[in-house]
C-alpha cells in the first residue's frame, strides 16, 4: 500500500515535469495556426483551425486556414525566413565539412603518430577548451582585417582572396577553428582505440598514408565522427553571439539572429502570429535532428560535457 | 619503424589547416584580449598602455560590474542548485526502471536542442502582460478562485527589475533534462549487486540513494557541477533576448556588460578586462574539475 502511495506521487511528479516541458511547445505549435483576431477574442482557447471559426458564415473574416497560411507565408516569405533558413543551411553545412575534416585529419595524426611535439601540440588544441568565446570575439572583431590578409596571403596561390567581414566566409570560418579543441579532443580518443596494427596492415598491403586514413581509419572511426557532428550541428545551428558580431547584412543573416530581428519588430506591431511562426521554423529542424538521432546524442553527453 | 619523408610531408600536411585556424583565429585573438585589457582604446584611434586601469575601473566604477557578477553568482547559485538536485531526483527515479523512462527522458533533454535565442522568446510570450500570456492567465485564474495571489495582475515579469528572477525558472527548465541524461548515464555504470547488496541489508531507496549512487557518481557530479558553473558564467542570450537587445545595469550580466561596452560604447579595453576576468573564472572551475577528476576513482 505504501509503496502504491509512493509509485503515485513518483508518477504524479515526472508527469508534471513532462507537461511543463512539453506543453509549452505544443502551445507553440498552436498559437502559429491563430489569427490576430484569434488572440485577441480566445486568448486561451484551440485554435480555429481545430475548433472551427466562429465567422465560418462570414466571408469577410479569413478562414482558419488562410490564418495559418499567412503567418507562414508573412514569416517565409516578407519577413525573409527562406533566406534565413538558406544561410543556416548552408553556413551549418559548410562548417561541419570544414570542422570534420580538419580535426579528423588533425586527430588521427596527433593520436597514431609520435613526433617531438606531438604530446605538447595536442594539449595546445585542448587548451582552447578553457578559453570561453567572449575572450577570442572581440580581438577577433578588430582583427579580421589582418586576418584577411593573411588569409589571402596563403591562398592567393589557388587564386583565392579572402574577405572576413560581414561574409559567410567569415562566420564558417570562426565557427571551425572555434570548434577545433572539443572536436579533436573527442576524435583523437576515437582513433586512439583503433589498433594500430591496422595501419602497419595497411602500409604493407601497399596503400599510402593517405588511403590507410581514407579507407580503413575514417570509416572505423564513424561512431566518433556521428557523434562530434550533432554536438557541432546543435552548437551552430543554434549560435548566436557570433553571428550578432560579425553578420551586419540582412542578407548574411542566420536563422536564430532573423528570428531576434524579426520578433523584435512582430513584438513591436503585437504580430504574434508571425512570432510564433517564426520559433517553429527555427524550431522544426533540430526537433528532427533530435528525434532522429536522439540516441546517439545522449549517448555523446558524457564526452559532450568536457565542453568548456 | 623509421619515418619516411613522405610520412613526415602527410604529418605536416594533416596538422596544417587545423593549426593554422586554431592559432589566428583562437590562440592569437585571446593573447591579444589580454592585451587589450591593459589598454584604453576606442577600436579605432591609437591606443594606449594604462596597466590596470581598466580593472581597477571594474571595481571601483559605478559598480556595474559587480552588480553584473552579482546576477551571475545569484544565477549560478539558485538556478544552479535547482538543477541539480531536479536532475539528480529525475536521474535516481529513472535509473530504478520507471515504466516509460525513455520517454521522459526524451522528453526532458528536448530544450536543450533548441536555440536559446528561440527559448528566451518562448520565455517572453509565457510571460508575456498580453491576454494570451499563459503565466499572467494562470496566475489570474488562481487569484479568482483562491484569492491568491493577491497581487496587482498582469505582472511585469520581464521588466528590469524582475529579469534576473524569471530566468531561473527558464534555465531550470532548460537545463535540468541535460544534467539528468548526464547522471543517469553515470548511475548506469553501477554495478546491479551493489543494489541487491544493499537491499538485503534492508537499506531504504533513499539510503540506496545517499550511500550508494552518489558516492559512486561522485566525479560525473563533480565535472556537472563545475560545467553548470561555466555555463552560468557565460550566459548572455536570456538578458539579452528578454531585454530587448538592451540591457541595463538592473539586468546586466558579464557577457552582455562586455558585449555593450565594447560594441556600443567602443571601451574595448573595459570590455576586454571583463572578458579577461571571465576567462579566469572558467580557467579555475576548469582547473578544479581537472584536479578533482583526477583524484583516485572509487573501483567497482
Amino acid at each position: 500500500m505504501g509503496a502504491l502511495i509512493k509509485n503515485v506521487l513518483l508518477y504524479t511528479v515526472l508527469l508534471i515535469w513532462l507537461v511543463a516541458v512539453v506543453a509549452p511547445l505544443l502551445w507553440v505549435v498552436a498559437s502559429s495556426f491563430r489569427s490576430s483576431r484569434e488572440f485577441v477574442e480566445d486568448p486561451f482557447g484551440l485554435p480555429w483551425l481545430i475548433t472551427g471559426s466562429p465567422y465560418a458564415d462570414n466571408p469577410d473574416v479569413e478562414t482558419p486556414v488562410e490564418a495559418v497560411a499567412s503567418n507562414y507565408q508573412k514569416a517565409w516569405v516578407k519577413s525573409k525566413f527562406s533566406r534565413y533558413f538558406f544561410n543556416s543551411v548552408l553556413v551549418t553545412t559548410l562548417s561541419l565539412l570544414g570542422i570534420l575534416t580538419f580535426s579528423s585529419m588533425a586527430a588521427y595524426v596527433l593520436a597514431k603518430f609520435v613526433f617531438p611535439g606531438s604530446r605538447l601540440l595536442f594539449l595546445y588544441f585542448v587548451s582552447g577548451l578553457m578559453i570561453p568565446a567572449q575572450l577570442v570575439l572581440i580581438p577577433l572583431f578588430f582583427q579580421f582585417t589582418t586576418l584577411s590578409r593573411w588569409g589571402t596571403a596563403i591562398l592567393s596561390p589557388i587564386g583565392y582572396e579572402v574577405h572576413l567581414h560581414d561574409t559567410f566566409t567569415g562566420l564558417i570560418t570562426i565557427y571551425i577553428a572555434l570548434s577545433l579543441p572539443f572536436t579533436i579532443l573527442v576524435l583523437t580518443g576515437f582513433f586512439k582505440s583503433l589498433p594500430g596494427t591496422l595501419r602497419e596492415a595497411g602500409i604493407i598491403d601497399g596503400c599510402t598514408e593517405y588511403g590507410v586514413f581514407r579507407h580503413v581509419m575514417l570509416p572505423l572511426a564513424k561512431p566518433g565522427i556521428v557523434t562530434a557532428a550533432i554536438f557541432n550541428f546543435l552548437g551552430i545551428w543554434n549560435e548566436y553571439l557570433f553571428a550578432l558580431v560579425f553578420v551586419s547584412s540582412d542578407a548574411h543573416k542566420t536563422l536564430p539572429l532573423g528570428l531576434a530581428a524579426v520578433s523584435m519588430q512582430a513584438q513591436y506591431k503585437t504580430d504574434f502570429g508571425l512570432m510564433f511562426a517564426g520559433l517553429v521554423i527555427v524550431l522544426l529542424p533540430t526537433l528532427l535532428v533530435y528525434i532522429l538521432l536522439q540516441r546517439q546524442l545522449t549517448r555523446g553527453i558524457t564526452v559532450g560535457a568536457l565542453k568548456g | 619503424m623509421k619515418r619516411t619523408r613522405e610520412q613526415t610531408i602527410f604529418i605536416v600536411l594533416f596538422l596544417a589547416p587545423a593549426f593554422l585556424l586554431f592559432t589566428g583565429f583562437v590562440a592569437i585573438p585571446g593573447v591579444r584580449a589580454l592585451l587589450y585589457s591593459l589598454q584604453k582604446w576606442d577600436g579605432l584611434s591609437t591606443p594606449e598602455w594604462v596597466g590596470l586601469a581598466n580593472f581597477r575601473e571594474l571595481f571601483t566604477d559605478d559598480g556595474v560590474f559587480l552588480l553584473a557578477l552579482e546576477h551571475n553568482a545569484f544565477l549560478t547559485l539558485v538556478a544552479g542548485s535547482m538543477v541539480l538536485s531536479l536532475s539528480l531526483f529525475f536521474a535516481a527515479v529513472l535509473h530504478r526502471r520507471v515504466r516509460g523512462a525513455t520517454v521522459f527522458r526524451v522528453a526532458f533533454f528536448f530544450p536543450n536542442v533548441i536555440a536559446s535565442v528561440a527559448i528566451a522568446l518562448l520565455w517572453v510570450l509565457l510571460y508575456s502582460t498580453t491576454d494570451f500570456g499563459v503565466v499572467n492567465g494562470a496566475l489570474r485564474w488562481m487569484e479568482t478562485t483562491l484569492g491568491w495571489p493577491d497581487i496587482d495582475l498582469p505582472f511585469p515579469f520581464t521588466g528590469k527589475q524582475y529579469l534576473i528572477y524569471s530566468i531561473v525558472p527558464m534555465l531550470v527548465w532548460t537545463m535540468t533534462g541535460f544534467y539528468m541524461v548526464l547522471f543517469l548515464a553515470a548511475m548506469e555504470g553501477i554495478p546491479e549487486t551493489f543494489y541487491e547488496v544493499a537491499e538485503l541489508e534492508g537499506a531504504s531507496p533513499l539510503s540506496q540513494f545517499w550511500h550508494v549512487t552518489l558516492p559512486l557518481i561522485r566525479e560525473v557530479l563533480v565535472v556537472g557541477i563545475v560545467f553548470l558553473a561555466i555555463t552560468s558564467l557565460k550566459l548572455f542570450e536570456p538578458v539579452w533576448i528578454m531585454d530587448n537587445e538592451w540591457p541595463s545595469r538592473d539586468t546586466h550580466v558579464m557577457a552582455t556588460l562586455l558585449y555593450q561596452k565594447v560594441f556600443s560604447e567602443y571601451n574595448v579595453g573595459y570590455g576586454s578586462a571583463v572578458a579577461v576576468l571571465l576567462f579566469v573564472l572558467v580557467f579555475f572551475a576548469t582547473l578544479v574539475t581537472l584536479r578533482l577528476s583526477r583524484r583516485e576513482a572509487l573501483e567497482y
